[in-house]
């Protein structure tokens, strides 16, 4: 309903005047080609002749006109004698005794005879382009730093942009790189000469990504939906259905926009679109959305529906925006960060602060050793890395650097992560420094609740005492639904008056990073940026808080966990999988790593610590914290609350087409969760992870419909993928590896990183299920099994009498990183 | 620290050919041009470059600032006709058939402004 404002997004663009080649814009360093019509600067960047220079060579044009804002205003470059205006012809003379200068033409009027007698010294006369570049007196030369800044263009590209303008004059230096359809996209690189190189990299694997991203949405069109209408609390209309594929490819999330069509005969034609507000879970399969307008909503049918996905551009656009910004606009990054970001060398800067005496914050846990050591290095660089791997505290110590940060004075701190949850707990914890937080939520998320949803803009301006008007209009609207068009122009500009209230005054504002995109941070800067989890998030997407005038980063996160996800492989293949923190690790920027976990019993710590953190997390718990005393279940080892449960079950594919299922597999994961409830475990504290959502559904349903226990038992056991586990923890972790078919590979768990995440999320016991034989041609989980075999704890067998399993399995090969 | 000067690595000039053919290009036009102005039989203008009027028998230099006023020049002090890094000149252009005088600046460094400073001294001594 309040979309306009998006569509009006600002998209930075250069001026007019800027460089052709390099994009350079101070008006007292271009100059204008009057044949060609562009402007050029007079820096030479890495060539050897100026840029203007370069050009009026390569595109033999002699004439050119001063910017009116450069240092000699309007001023004509012409002959005072005889008006030629040919640039390679003028110099200039000075007055004898005078200090005055006349521009003349070496020839013939600089060679006239009777110069001399009339008080100007034509021995002195001197060309205006000198060192192949214009004199600087007549056209500024960009400044070094200004120059690293600008496009960097070779004298190659020069070249071939030179020859594309004869046929083309309106092409851009992004056109000699732009790509055919059927051709692969340009890798990402690991260095970038300058942000127009980096956006023209970026933009358009973000495209690809955005087209994948719609087709796929706009393709699942499904029919014979069966509706359940409800109300919700605002008054609004709740339509419940299943759909008849599972969620897979959907990837439905809270906030999408779906549109619902009656197509029966019982009423008229009707559509309408609505937010998500409910996904599949353990208590049921269905989708809500909660419809924007309740008018015509055909209440009373429930058969002859269609589903079709409102596909939205939003998060693709400002990414795209950002990436431009980033190039064209100097102000956007402080020239430290932006060279750093793309791989320049860089002196190191240290920054001016007042450390504090105390580095806990007030409201949160006292700090570790390695935490303080975090907060106090990230406080005094303008760019850091911190690595938290599971467990370590990482959003504690987020928390404590943000309160910091707010205490230096240096303006509000914008915090983003890439998805909501993350927002959320990081919200959470910043709001029990003390600091005024404001959690910026997108509109079509204002409708689903959250623990932080009371610091949310949308509910804070709602508790505004101090404009009364906005709340009688607030409480119409709420009330009828609807206002007349006059009521809406003056609540929407009172809200909009609000908000910009709320936001100035804030210490912090959290979004998601495609949050910070929103037009009502646009006229924001923020020169402190802290980006949680950023490890999962793609560089475009982390460049959207960046650019909104940061001078000092900080990227939280773990490259040893789950990275960001790219739907469209052939974008994934170029490099857009990986996140800019990584990047930022392989330039040889180290990160500071948080290195005592609370999390994990200490045995089931030691193996991710090996394989993935060299060695050196420390334990923060011992294995009495993480022993639950009396619990009956039969652990092969009883100071080893892990084990690997062999089976040897078939897989099918699932009814969807896409996943694996593996009914075996699914029984034994029943067993084993039926026995730690019947130890006294309580189902919440039990999480199942199975890789495909397939094997999800179908495990929800065999254990409600075949356990030996209450239902509701379990229906509290929440069943996910990896991926929905990251970033949280069960006192108890089931994994179901599924995929046993021995001609294809073990899929899914091949990534290091999900087993990672997949073996750190517990925090009592992880019991493994799977079928090793298969299972240990990965060199990765072939170490894993020769470890639990080294433990005695790779197991098979019934429940009640778990034995070894004496299974061959592949020697394990030396792991190479 | 506000503005903390940033210090990057220069990135150096990078030599390839086409870099080499445009510094020939460019020679090749220089001579061109000036070779056919000499082997034209061009008609110009007699010379009349007088010197502006209200620049005539002032000894004194020109102050900075934007057009170049007479009442301007009268108070050019002497650390006025030195800018921080370079040396106040004017420009004499002609509009239409008016002279007009633009203010500007040649840094130190230049070639030119090295050359002044040095006939100045000369002309001192003498
Ligand atoms: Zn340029
Ligand atoms: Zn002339
Ligand atoms: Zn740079």
């Amino acid at each position: 309903e309040e979309e306009p404002e998006e569509n009006q997004f600002y998209m930075k663009d250069l001026p007019k005047h800027a460089c052709s080649y390099c994009g350079i814009h101070d008006p007292a360093c271009v100059v204008y080609c009057n044949a060609s019509k562009k402007w050029f600067c007079n820096g030479r960047g890495n060539t050897s002749g100026s840029h203007i220079i370069n050009h009026l060579v390569r595109a033999k044009t002699k004439e050119v006109t001063l910017h009116r804002d450069g240092p000699l205003g309007e001023t004509v470059l012409e002959c005072y004698n005889c008006g030629c205006r040919n640039v390679f012809l003028l110099g200039f003379i000075p007055a004898k005794a005078e200090s005055v200068v006349v521009l003349l033409c070496r020839h013939p009027c600089a060679n006239l005879s009777n110069l001399k007698d009339m008080n100007w010294d034509p021995s002195q006369w001197l060309p205006l382009i000198n060192d192949r570049s214009f004199l600087s007196w007549l056209v500024k030369v960009p400044s070094e730093q200004e120059q690293l800044r600008g496009r960097q263009i070779t004298a190659q590209q020069i070249n071939k942009l030179e020859e594309l303008w004869k046929d083309n004059p309106d092409a851009k230096l992004e056109d000699l790189e732009r790509t055919g359809l059927d051709e692969e996209p340009t890798q990402v690189q690991l260095r970038y000469d300058d942000a127009y190189q980096y956006q023209n990299i970026f933009g358009p694997l973000v495209k690809l990504e955005a087209d994948y991203d719609k087709r796929l949405k706009e393709s699942q069109t499904q029919d014979n939906i069966v509706v359940r209408w409800d109300v919700g609390l605002n008054k609004k209309r709740i339509a419940y259905f299943c759909l008849s594929k599972a969620n897979d490819e959907m990837k439905l999330m809270h906030g999408d926009e779906l549109k619902l069509r009656y197509v029966g005969e019982l009423q008229k034609p009707w559509s309408g679109v609505g937010h998500v507000i409910k996904i599949p879970d353990n208590h049921s399969d269905e989708i809500a959305i909660e419809l924007k307008s309740n008018a015509g909503v055909p209440e009373t049918c429930t058969h002859n529906f269609m589903l079709d996905f409102v596909w939205k551009s939003t998060s693709f656009d400002r990414m795209q925006s950002a990436l431009k910004t980033f190039a064209v606009d100097e102000t956007s990054v402080w020239g430290y960060i932006y060279h750093k970001l793309l791989g320049h060398e860089v002196e190191d800067i240290a920054l001016k602060c007042t450390l504090p005496k105390r580095f806990s914050a007030p409201g949160l846990p006292e700090l570790n050793h390695s935490q303080v050591y975090a907060v106090k290095t990230v406080l005094q660089r303008p760019l850091s890395l911190i690595q938290g791997p599971p467990g370590t505290g990482k959003t504690v110590t987020s928390a404590t650097i943000v309160y910091h940060m707010v205490k230096q004075n240096n303006g509000a701190v914008l915090v983003c992560a890439p998805s909501n949850i993350a927002v959320d707990q990081l919200t959470e914890k910043i709001h029990k420094t003390g600091l005024k937080v404001v959690r910026l939520c997108a509109k079509s998320r204002e409708a689903i609740d959250s623990p932080v949803s009371f610091l949310a803009l949308h509910n804070q301006i709602r508790s505004m005492d101090s404009v009364p008007e906005l709340n009688k209009l607030q409480q119409l609207k709420d009330e009828t639904g609807e206002l007349s068009s006059g009521d809406e122009k003056r609540y929407r500009s009172l809200k909009k008056q609000c908000e910009k209230e709320l936001l100035q005054a804030a210490d912090v504002i959290c979004c998601t990073c495609v949050g910070a995109g929103d037009p009502r941070l646009a006229k924001l800067q923020f020169s402190s940026v802290l980006i949680d989890e950023s490890t999962q998030a793609t560089e475009p997407e982390c460049m959207i808080p960046v650019i909104l005038g940061c001078r000092q980063l900080i990227l939280v996160g773990d490259h040893c966990q789950l990275g960001p996800v790219v739907m469209c492989k052939k974008a994934a293949r170029a490099g857009l999988s990986q996140s800019l923190f990584e990047r930022l690790v392989v330039l040889g920027i180290r990160p500071i790593r948080l290195q005592v976990q609370y999390r994990m019993h200490p045995a089931l710590s030691s193996f991710p610590s090996n394989i993935f953190y060299e060695g050196s997390l420390q334990n923060g718990v011992t294995a009495a914290d993480r022993t639950r005393s009396g619990l009956d279940f039969p652990w092969p080892q009883p100071d080893k609350p892990m084990f690997f449960y062999s089976t040897f079950g078939t897989e099918e594919i699932s009814s969807s087409g896409t996943s694996y299922l593996n009914r075996t597999e699914a029984a034994n994961i029943e067993k084993l969760a039926t026995r730690l409830l019947r130890a006294g475990v309580k189902p919440e504290q039990i999480g199942i992870i199975t890789p495909y959502e397939g094997q999800r559904a179908y495990q929800v349903q065999h254990m409600q419909y075949n356990g030996s226990l209450n239902k509701k038992l379990y229906m509290e056991i929440e069943v996910a993928s990896v991926d929905a586990f990251q970033g949280r923890e069960k006192d108890f972790i089931l994994l179901s590896c599924v995929r046993s078919n021995e001609h294809q590979g073990i899929g899914f768990l091949n990534d290091p990183r999900r087993l990672n995440v997949a073996l750190t999320r517990a925090r009592y016991g992880v019991i493994i299920v799977g079928n090793p034989k298969i299972l240990s041609r990965q060199t990765l989980w072939c170490h894993l099994l020769t470890n639990y075999r080294e433990q005695k704890v790779l197991v098979e067998g019934p429940l009640s009498s778990l034995k070894e399993c004496f299974v061959s399995i592949s020697k394990p090969r030396k792991l190479v990183n | 620290d506000e503005e903390a000067e940033v210090k990057v690595t220069k990135l150096k000039p990078v030599a390839s050919k086409e870099d080499e053919d445009f510094m020939a290009a460019l020679d090749l036009m220089m001579n061109e041009t000036i070779q056919a102005r000499t082997q034209e039989s061009l008609k110009v203008p007699q010379l009349d470059i007088a010197l502006p009027t209200q620049l005539k028998n002032k000894t004194k230099k020109i102050g900075a600032g934007a057009p170049a006023t007479p009442n301007l020049l009268e108070k050019g002090a002497e650390d006025e006709e030195r800018g921080e890094s370079g040396l106040k000149f004017l420009l004499m252009t002609r509009r239409g058939n008016k002279q007009q005088l633009t203010n500007f600046e040649i840094p130190m460094t230049a070639e030119f402004a090295t050359k002044f400073k040095e006939r100045e001294q000369a002309e001192r001594i003498e």
